[in-house]
C-alpha cells in the first residue's frame, strides 16, 4: 500500500522555544518496498513515523494511507491509530510483561474479534514464521532481547497489515545480534511483500536493508534514493557526508569531459564524477570514501589521479587497518589491508578511481 | 466515555434514593446532650410517634441548626442545648414559643421564658480517683485545689479555650464563691501553678483520673454513673455551677403536634427521673436527683449566660493566666 | 491517547465540581460576617486569625510537626519495603499486613493507646523501664512534639508505604543489576540507583504525609493538647471552640494557609519530577524484581524488624484490646485482670445503632473506594500522561478538600450539601468521602502510572485496540498493585471516616467513626476500644480480599487465559 504525505507540520515548544520537529514533509512511500526514514536523532524521523501511525497528531498537512485518508487538519480527519490497520515495532519492543508470548501476539487479533480457532492458527503461523514455534507459554518477561524483538514481529505481521513500521528495533541489541537480526529481517520482510517503513540512525542498517532511503534533517527531507544512488552518488553534501565516512576535498572545475569532469583541488588536479553537471569555474566539493582511496604501486607515480603522501597514523582494527594519509593540509581517512607491509611515518602513494569519487555542489 | 459516567452516577446516586424515602409519624430531636438513648427508648414504647434522636456536639450545634435553618431544611422538631445556644437559636427565630403544662413545679428562673424552658444544669466538680486520694487529702473547697501537693496531678479541659469551662471559671467569680475578685484570681493563679493537664473538653478528663494518670480534676459528678464501676467521687464543695440545659419546639417543626407530646414527655417526672439515675445528670424536676451520695444536699447554681464576646475576651486572659511560663 | 483535551476538561468539571463547591463555601464563609449565612463583605476574620499573638510559634511547631511525621513515616515505609519487596526476609506477609495496620485504627484511640503506653505519670512502657532500669524519673514524655510526631508519623506510614511498596516492587532489576556490574555493592546500589529513581514515590508519599498531617486532629488533640504545644488545627479548634456560637468562616479563614501551603507543595512535587521519562522503569524486562539474599543478616534484619513492628504497632493495637475488656481505664495490675470481661463487647454488638453504622460504614467502604478508584485511574492517567496546565490544575484540583483542616471541611461540605436535595443521605456521605480522600487514590496510581512506558499502551493502540480496550487489558493489569493500594487506603480510610461524618451522617446514616466519636466524648474507652478493634478486624478483611484480588488479576493475565 502506497503512503502519501502533504506538507506535514508538527512544532513543539520547549522551554519557550519552538522546535519545528516536521517541517512540510512531502513524501510517498512506494507500496511493498523497504523504505528508511534516516537521520541524526532529533532529525524528525520518528515524529513522523508516529504522525503515520497516528500516535502523534501533526500541526498541518494530509497523510493517504492507500486511498485512505487518515489526517487532515483542514478537513479535520483524525482516525486513530486502531483504525489506521497497521503493525508496528517499537524501540523498546514493547512487550506487555503481564502476558505470555501467546497473549501478546493474538492480541491484534483479539481486539478484532477473530473467532479462537483462526487465533490460535494465525499466531502458531506467525510465531512459525519468526522461529519461535513453542514459545507460546513463555512469560514475556522470559525471553532474551533477540526473542522479545521477534515477538515484537510476529505480534506486528499476525493481522496481516498492509504495513509495518520499525521504530529503531534493532538498536537494543548487541552488536552482534543485530546484525543477524538485521538480516533475517531483511530476508522475512523481503518474503512478505509489504510496504515497510523503517526509522534508524544507523547508516549501515539503512544500506544493508532498504530498498529506499530518505535522508531527513531539521524535518526535512533532503535526499531519497536506493542506497546505492544514496552512497556512492549523493546530492548533497550532508548527506554524503552522513551515509558513510567521506573524506571532502575542496577544489574548483577545471574541465568537463562526458560524465567525468577534471577537478583541481587542494592537493591537485583529479578526475571525477560530476553526475550533478557543475559548470566549469564553479567551486564545490570532491567526496571520497576510504574504501576507495587505494594505495598505488611506487612506479605510477605519475598517472592520473594519483598522489603521493605521508602515512600519519595506523590503527589496525582486525579486519583492516585504518589509516590517516596527510597530502600537504589536507588529512584523508582510508582503510587499507591489512597484508599490506606500512608503517606510520611512511612515504606512499595513493590512487582515486574516477568512478568512485563525486562532485558535489557547496 | 459518556456511558461510563453516567454509569458512575447512577452508582453515586441510586443509595440516595433508597435513603430518602421516609415514613410519616417522626418527631426529630438534635441534641447535645448525650447517653439518652433509655429516654427515647420509653417515649417510643408509649406513642405511635417515632421520635429520632439527633446528636450533634456542642461545637457545631449552632452551625449545624443555623445552615439547615437557612437553607429551609431544618428537620428537627425540637431542639434541646446549652442555654446560651438556645438564646441564640430563639434570636434568629428558630424556636417557636411553647409553656409545657410539665414544667409546672420546676423553679420560676427556669420556666420564666416563654419558649425556652431549662430542665437541666450541666454542673460541674472537682472529680478524684478514690483509689489513690487520701480521705484526708480530698478537697473541701474550692481553694483546696490550689494546694501545690496537686501538681502535676490534675486535668481540666482548656481553660482559654473550652466555653463551657471559661464559663464556669467567670460563673465562681460572680458567684463571689471566694467573696472577692482578688481572692478569685489569686485561686486562678494557684491553680495554674498546679500544671494541670488541659484537654480538649469535659469528654477526656475522666479518664486520666480513673487510670490514675492523674488524680483530680475539673469534671463532672455525671461521670460517677456513667463510668461505674470506676474509682471516681466528687469533692464535697458547698456551691456546685453549671451551664443550663435548655429544651424548646423549633419555629418550622414539621411535626408540631408530635413536638409538643415529646416536650411534655421529657420534662415529666418520670422522663427526668431516668435522665438523672441512667445519666447522672442534674434535673430541675422537684425532688429529682441523681444518685450520686451527697449531690441532693448541695447548692447547684445555674450560669449566667455569657456572650461570645464575653467568652473570647476572658479565654484570652485565662490564656496569659494559665499559660504564663 | 483519548481525545486529550475532552477528557481532562472532564475530569476538570468532576474533580472542581467535587472539591471546589466545599472549598468555596468555606472562602465564601471567610470574608462574611455572620458565621453562618452569607451576608456582609469583611476582612475581619483574617485579620483576627492571623495577628494572634501566638501564631507564629503555632507555625513553627506545626512545620516541625508536619515535616517530622513525613521523615518517620516515610523512612519507616522505605525500610519496610524494601525488606518486604526486595529481600528473603522470613515470614514477610506478616510485615506487609503491620504496615498498613494504623491505616485501620481510629486514629482517637492510636493516640490514645499511646498515652496509656508512654504517659509521664505511669504509662505503661515508661514504668516498665523503669523497674527494669531503677529509675527514678519516666523515661519517656509522650505529651511532646517528638511524642507527636513519632504518633502522627506512625499513624502515616500506610500512606507512604502503600505508595512506595508498590513502586519498589516494579522496579526495573536491570537498573540495579547493572549497579552491581560495576562493582557497587547492595548499599550503594540502593542509595545511588534504587533511592533517586523511586524518587517520584517517595516525594508524593513525603508530600502527601505533611498535607495529611497538617490537616490531622486527633493527635495534635490527644497529646498536642496535654502538652501545651499547638499546631494549626488545634489552632482553628481553640478558635471554635471559645464561644458557643463557633465561628467556622474564621476558622477557614486560618485554614487557607493550609490549603495554600498544600498546593504550593504540589506544584513542588511536579517540578520536581517533571522529567517523567527519567523514572519509567516498567519494560519489557525485568517485572518481577529479583530477591536480594540476606544470608547472615536475614535474622538479626528479622529480629529488629519484629521489634519494631511489635513495638511501633502491635503494641498499641494489644493496648486497645487490653482497655476494651476492661470497665475503665486501668494500668495492668491484678485487680485491672480480675476486673475483665466481654461486657463492652457485648453492648456494643448489641447496640443497634453500632450495627447500623457498621453496615452504614460498609458500604461507603466498599462502593466509594471502588468509586474512588475508578475516577483516580483516569485522573491519574491525565496527571502523568499528559502533563500541561490543565492537568496541573487536575492535581491540584484534587487535593482542595483533602488539604483542608478537617474540622473545618466537613463544615464546608454541609454549607453546600444543604442546598441540593441529597443532604443527611448516605450519597451526601459517599460524594463528600471521595472528594476528600480524592488523592488516596491517586497517588498509587499515579506513581505506579509513572513507571509504565507509554510504548506498552501505543503499541495496544497501534495493534487495533481501542482506548478503553487498551485501559482494560493493558494499562489497568499493569497499574493493579497501584489500584489495590489506591483501594485499601480508600476503602480502610471511608470504614474510619470521622471529619465529615461528624457533620454530615444523621440518624439512619450513622457510621462507625462518628459513633466511636460519641463513645469518646462520654469517655466510654472500653466499648469505644471494642468497637475500634471490630472496625480493625473488616477492615483487614477488606484489605485482605483486595489484595488476593490484585494478585489473582495480576496471575490471572500471565498464566493463560
Amino acid at each position: 500500500m502506497e503512503i502519501r504525505i502533504k506538507g506535514l507540520t508538527r512544532h513543539y515548544y520547549s522551554e519557550g522555544k519552538q522546535i519545528k520537529a516536521l517541517d512540510g514533509v512531502d513524501l510517498t512511500i512506494p507500496a511493498n518496498k523497504i523504505f528508511t526514514l534516516l537521520g541524526p536523532s532529533g532529525c524528525g524521523k520518528t515524529t513522523l513515523l508516529r504522525c503515520i501511525v497516528g500516535l502523534e497528531t501533526p500541526d498541518a498537512g494530509e497523510i493517504y494511507i492507500g486511498d485512505d485518508l487518515v489526517w487532515s487538519s483542514e478537513k479535520g480527519i483524525f482516525v486513530p491509530p486502531e483504525n489506521r490497520g497497521l503493525g508496528m515495532v517499537f524501540q523498546t519492543y514493547a512487550i506487555w510483561p503481564h502476558m505470555n508470548v501467546f497473549d501478546n501476539v493474538a492480541y491484534p487479533l483479539q481486539t478484532s474479534k477473530t473467532p479462537k480457532d483462526k487465533i490460535r492458527q494465525q499466531v502458531a503461523k506467525a510465531l512459525k514464521f519468526v522461529q519461535l514455534d513453542g514459545f507460546e507459554n513463555r512469560p514475556a518477561t522470559k525471553l532474551s532481547g533477540g526473542q522479545q524483538q521477534r515477538v515484537a514481529l510476529a505480534r506486528a505481521l499476525v493481522a496481516e497489515p498492509k504495513v509495518i513500521l520499525f521504530d529503531e528495533p534493532l538498536s537494543n541489541l548487541d552488536a552482534k545480534l543485530r546484525e543477524e537480526t538485521r538480516k533475517e529481517l531483511r530476508s522475512f520482510l523481503t518474503e512478505l511483500k509489504i510496504t515497510a517503513i523503517y526509522v534508524t540512525h544507523d547508516r549501515i542498517e539503512a544500506l544493508a536493508l532498504s530498498d529506499l532511503i530518505a535522508v531527513m534533517r531539521s524535518g526535512k527531507i533532503i535526499e531519497i534514493g536506493d542506497p546505492k544512488k544514496i552512497y556512492f552518488n549523493s546530492d548533497d553534501k550532508f548527506v554524503a557526508d552522513f551515509i558513510g565516512r567521506a573524506n571532502l576535498i575542496k577544489g574548483k572545475v577545471e574541465k568537463l569531459d562526458g560524465e567525468h569532469a577534471i577537478f583541481a583541488s587542494e592537493i591537485g588536479s583529479i578526475v571525477a564524477l560530476n553526475s550533478q553537471k557543475i559548470p566549469v569555474g564553479q567551486n564545490a566539493m570532491l567526496c571520497v570514501r576510504p574504501e576507495f582511496i587505494r594505495l598505488a604501486p611506487e612506479q605510477a607515480a605519475e598517472g592520473q589521479n594519483i598522489f603521493s603522501g605521508k602515512m600519519e597514523s595506523l590503527i589496525f582494527i582486525g579486519e583492516a587497518y585504518e589509516g590517516e594519509i596527510r597530502i600537504g593540509e589536507t588529512l584523508l581517512t582510508t582503510t587499507i589491508e591489512p597484508t599490506e607491509n606500512i608503517v606510520e611515518g611512511d612515504t606512499i602513494f595513493i590512487s582515486f578511481d574516477p568512478d568512485h569519487c563525486f562532485l558535489l555542489s557547496t | 466515555m459518556k456511558k461510563m459516567f453516567v454509569l458512575l452516577l447512577g452508582f453515586v446516586l441510586l443509595p440516595g434514593l433508597f435513603t430518602t424515602v421516609q415514613a410519616a409519624e417522626k418527631m426529630n430531636f438534635y441534641a447535645n446532650i448525650t447517653a439518652i438513648q433509655p429516654i427515647m427508648d420509653e417515649f417510643n414504647a408509649g406513642q405511635d410517634i417515632d421520635g429520632i434522636y439527633t446528636r450533634i456536639s456542642t461545637s457545631k450545634y449552632l452551625a449545624t441548626v443555623l445552615t439547615e435553618f437557612s437553607a429551609g431544611k431544618l428537620q428537627a422538631d425540637v431542639l434541646q442545648s446549652p442555654l446560651p445556644i438556645m438564646q441564640m437559636l430563639k434570636e434568629k427565630g428558630v424556636l417557636a414559643p411553647y409553656k409545657s403544662p410539665a414544667a409546672a413545679g420546676y423553679p420560676a428562673w427556669a420556666q420564666q421564658d416563654d419558649t425556652i424552658i431549662q430542665f437541666g444544669i450541666e454542673y460541674v466538680a472537682p472529680i478524684y480517683n478514690k483509689d489513690l486520694v487520701k480521705p484526708e487529702d480530698v478537697p473541701t473547697r474550692y481553694e483546696d485545689l490550689t494546694d501545690p501537693k496537686w501538681y502535676n496531678k490534675m486535668v481540666m479541659p482548656d481553660p482559654s479555650s473550652h466555653a463551657t469551662t471559661i464559663s464556669w471559671l467567670v460563673g465562681l467569680k460572680e458567684a463571689k464563691i471566694f467573696g472577692n475578685d482578688t481572692s478569685w484570681r489569686k485561686f486562678l493563679k494557684g491553680l495554674a501553678a498546679n500544671k494541670p493537664m488541659f484537654v480538649k473538653s469535659f469528654g477526656p478528663t475522666p479518664a486520666p483520673i480513673e487510670s490514675g494518670e492523674k488524680v483530680l480534676g475539673i469534671s463532672m459528678p455525671k461521670y460517677i454513673i456513667s463510668k461505674a464501676p470506676a474509682p471516681l467521687d466528687w469533692a464535697r464543695v458547698d456551691t456546685l455551677l453549671g451551664t443550663p440545659r435548655g429544651i424548646a419546639i423549633s419555629a418550622n417543626a414539621p411535626n408540631p403536634k408530635a413536638a409538643k407530646v415529646f416536650v411534655d414527655y421529657w420534662l415529666s417526672q418520670n422522663a427526668m427521673q431516668l435522665l438523672a439515675t441512667k445519666v447522672g445528670e442534674y434535673v430541675l424536676a422537684p425532688g429529682v436527683f441523681p444518685p450520686i451520695d451527697g449531690i441532693s444536699q448541695v447548692k447547684v447554681l445555674p450560669i449566667r449566660s455569657l456572650s461570645d464576646d464575653e467568652i473570647r475576651s476572658w479565654g484570652k486572659e485565662f490564656r496569659k493566666i494559665f499559660y504564663a511560663k | 491517547m483519548f481525545k486529550k483535551p475532552t477528557l481532562t476538561t472532564t475530569l476538570i468539571v468532576i474533580v472542581g465540581f467535587l472539591t471546589l463547591c466545599p472549598v468555596i463555601m468555606l472562602l465564601l464563609g471567610s470574608f462574611s460576617q455572620d458565621f453562618v449565612s452569607f451576608g456582609q463583605f469583611t476582612t475581619v476574620k483574617y485579620v483576627e486569625a492571623y495577628t494572634d499573638p501566638d501564631f507564629a510559634a503555632i507555625l513553627w511547631n506545626t512545620v516541625i510537626f508536619t515535616v517530622g511525621s513525613a521523615l518517620v513515616a516515610t523512612l519507616l515505609a522505605l525500610f519496610l519495603a524494601y525488606v518486604n519487596t526486595r529481600t528473603d526476609l522470613p515470614f514477610k506477609f506478616i510485615f506487609k499486613v503491620i504496615a498498613i495496620v494504623p491505616m485501620m485504627i481510629p486514629h482517637i484511640l492510636f493516640s490514645v493507646s499511646w498515652v496509656l503506653l508512654l504517659n509521664p505519670s505511669n504509662g505503661t512502657l515508661n514504668r516498665l523501664l523503669m523497674d527494669l532500669f531503677g529509675l527514678k524519673d519516666a523515661l519517656f514524655d509522650i505529651y511532646t512534639l517528638p511524642g507527636m510526631i513519632l504518633v502522627e508519623g506512625l499513624l502515616d506510614l500506610p500512606i507512604a508505604y502503600l505508595i512506595i511498596a508498590p513502586a519498589m516492587s516494579a522496579f526495573d532489576v536491570s537498573l540495579e543489576e547493572s549497579s552491581k556490574v560495576c562493582g557497587a555493592s547492595n548499599l550503594r546500589t540502593l542509595m545511588r540507583v534504587t533511592l533517586p529513581v523511586l524518587r517520584p514515590a517517595i516525594l508524593a508519599s513525603a508530600i502527601l504525609v505533611i498535607v495529611r498531617s497538617l490537616a490531622s486532629f486527633a493527635v495534635p488533640s490527644v497529646i498536642g493538647m496535654p502538652g501545651r504545644i499547638y499546631v494549626l488545627s488545634t489552632h482553628i479548634y481553640r478558635n471554635i471552640a471559645s464561644g458557643f456560637a463557633a465561628d467556622f468562616g474564621k476558622a477557614a479563614a486560618i485554614g487557607m494557609s493550609a490549603l495554600a501551603a498544600s498546593i504550593t507543595l504540589i506544584y513542588i512535587y511536579r517540578y520536581l519530577t517533571s522529567e517523567s521519562g527519567k523514572f519509567v522503569t516498567i519494560s519489557s524486562r525485568g517485572f518481577k524484581p529479583t530477591l536480594i539474599k540476606l544470608k547472615n543478616a536475614k535474622y538479626p534484619l528479622f529480629v529488629i524488624v519484629g521489634i519494631l513492628s511489635f513495638v511501633l504497632i502491635v503494641l498499641p493495637v494489644m493496648v486497645l484490646f487490653y482497655t476494651s475488656m476492661l470497665p475503665y481505664s486501668m494500668v495492668p495490675s491484678a485487680k485491672a485482670f480480675s476486673m475483665m470481661s466481654w461486657n463492652n463487647w457485648v453492648e456494643v454488638l448489641k447496640d443497634p445503632i453500632s450495627l447500623l453504622s457498621l453496615k452504614n460504614s460498609l458500604f461507603l467502604g466498599v462502593v466509594g473506594a471502588t468509586i474512588g478508584t475508578t475516577l483516580s485511574i483516569f485522573v491519574s492517567y491525565v496527571i502523568v500522561k499528559i502533563r500541561s496546565t490543565a492537568s496541573g490544575i487536575l492535581e491540584s484540583l484534587s487535593f482542595l478538600s483533602f488539604s483542608f483542616p478537617g474540622i473545618v471541611i466537613g463544615v464546608g461540605f454541609m454549607w453546600f450539601f444543604v442546598r441540593t436535595p441529597i443532604y443527611g443521605t448516605l450519597t451526601a456521605l459517599l460524594i463528600g468521602y471521595i472528594a476528600t480522600y480524592l488523592p488516596y487514590g491517586i497517588r498509587p496510581i499515579s506513581s505506579a502510572f509513572v513507571q509504565i512506558h507509554s510504548h506498552l499502551e501505543e503499541s495496544s493502540r497501534v495493534c487495533g485496540a481501542g482506548p478503553f480496550y487498551t485501559m482494560r487489558r493493558i494499562v489497568i493489569p499493569l497499574l493493579i498493585p497501584g489500584i489495590v493500594s489506591g483501594w485499601i487506603l480508600m476503602a480502610s480510610m471511608f470504614l474510619r471516616e470521622l471529619t465529615l461524618s461528624v457533620v454530615l451522617s444523621r440518624p439512619g446514616t450513622e457510621v462507625l467513626a462518628v459513633q466511636i466519636l460519641h463513645f469518646a466524648e462520654d469517655g466510654l474507652w472500653g466499648k469505644l476500644s471494642a468497637l475500634g478493634i471490630i472496625m480493625i478486624f473488616i477492615s483487614s478483611l477488606l484489605v485482605i480480599l483486595a489484595a488476593v484480588l490484585g494478585n489473582k488479576l495480576t496471575k490471572m493475565e500471565v498464566v493463560n487465559k
